[in-house]
């Protein structure tokens, strides 16, 4: 049973701030920046996918929305602009 | 107390995707820049397959019997009750399976709206979806 919970507290404190990055995503200005939050996002989903016995997922989930996706993105940025005006 | 402890985080866990979903919205309707709009799908699109996960997880707070990772130490059908374990402990691999294609073809359309929003620069000029808007017309 004390397992169940340290999984409960581990997925709580990742879910928290998988929302702060979210949150920090949103707001900033500097799209780089933006993109580097979405992946950290994306590594705190990653470990709430392994909590909830889901490592397949993990293994196609970490490299897909934490490597090639904010590697595309940073393409696009690099060929358009990088600021976001108001 | 565990059981009250386990059902409290579990309800942060489930209210901060619900948060997520929140704010992904918002970012989707009201930011006008075309990338902040892409970073916002692909959050969207990743919080609504962790919902589809807990579809199939098992473990509830307080559970009955909590569920373990599924390895077979010996062939079940010479043993019934190691079955019977099995199908009473492992998740339900059919959400797995639905996410792993929405992955993947999640990146796939990705993929295309970047080359879209490449074309649209390369059209316009710009990328604020204001400016695209007024330049249209």
């Amino acid at each position: 049973m004390s397992l169940d919970l340290l999984i409960y507290a581990v997925g709580a404190a990742a879910s928290l701030m998988s929302v702060v990055a979210v949150y920090l995503a949103l707001v900033e200005r500097d799209l780089v920046k933006a993109v580097i939050y979405s992946a950290i996002q994306s590594v705190f989903y990653s470990l709430l996918f392994y909590l909830f016995m889901s490592p397949d997922i993990v293994l196609v989930y970490l490299p897909v929305a934490g490597g090639v996706l904010p590697a595309l993105l940073l393409v696009l940025i690099s060929k358009t602009e990088r600021f976001e005006r108001e | 107390m565990v059981g009250f402890l386990a059902e409290y985080m579990f309800t942060v866990i489930y209210l901060s995707l619900f948060v997520n979903l929140g704010l992904t919205l918002f970012g989707l309707f009201y930011k006008p820049h075309y990338i902040k709009k892409l970073i916002m799908l692909s959050i969207l699109g990743d919080t609504l397959n962790m919902f589809t996960i807990f579809l199939g997880y098992r473990a509830w707070p307080t559970p009955t019997t909590p569920s373990r990772p599924p390895i077979l130490l010996t062939y079940p059908f010479e043993n019934t009750s190691v079955l019977v374990e099995f199908t009473s402990r492992a998740v339900d691999p059919l959400p797995q399976a639905l996410v792993l294609t929405a992955v993947v073809i999640g990146l796939a359309v990705m993929v295309f709206l970047i080359f879209l929003g490449d074309n649209l620069f390369k059209h316009y000029g710009t990328l604020d979806m204001r400016e695209i808007r007024r330049l249209r017309g």
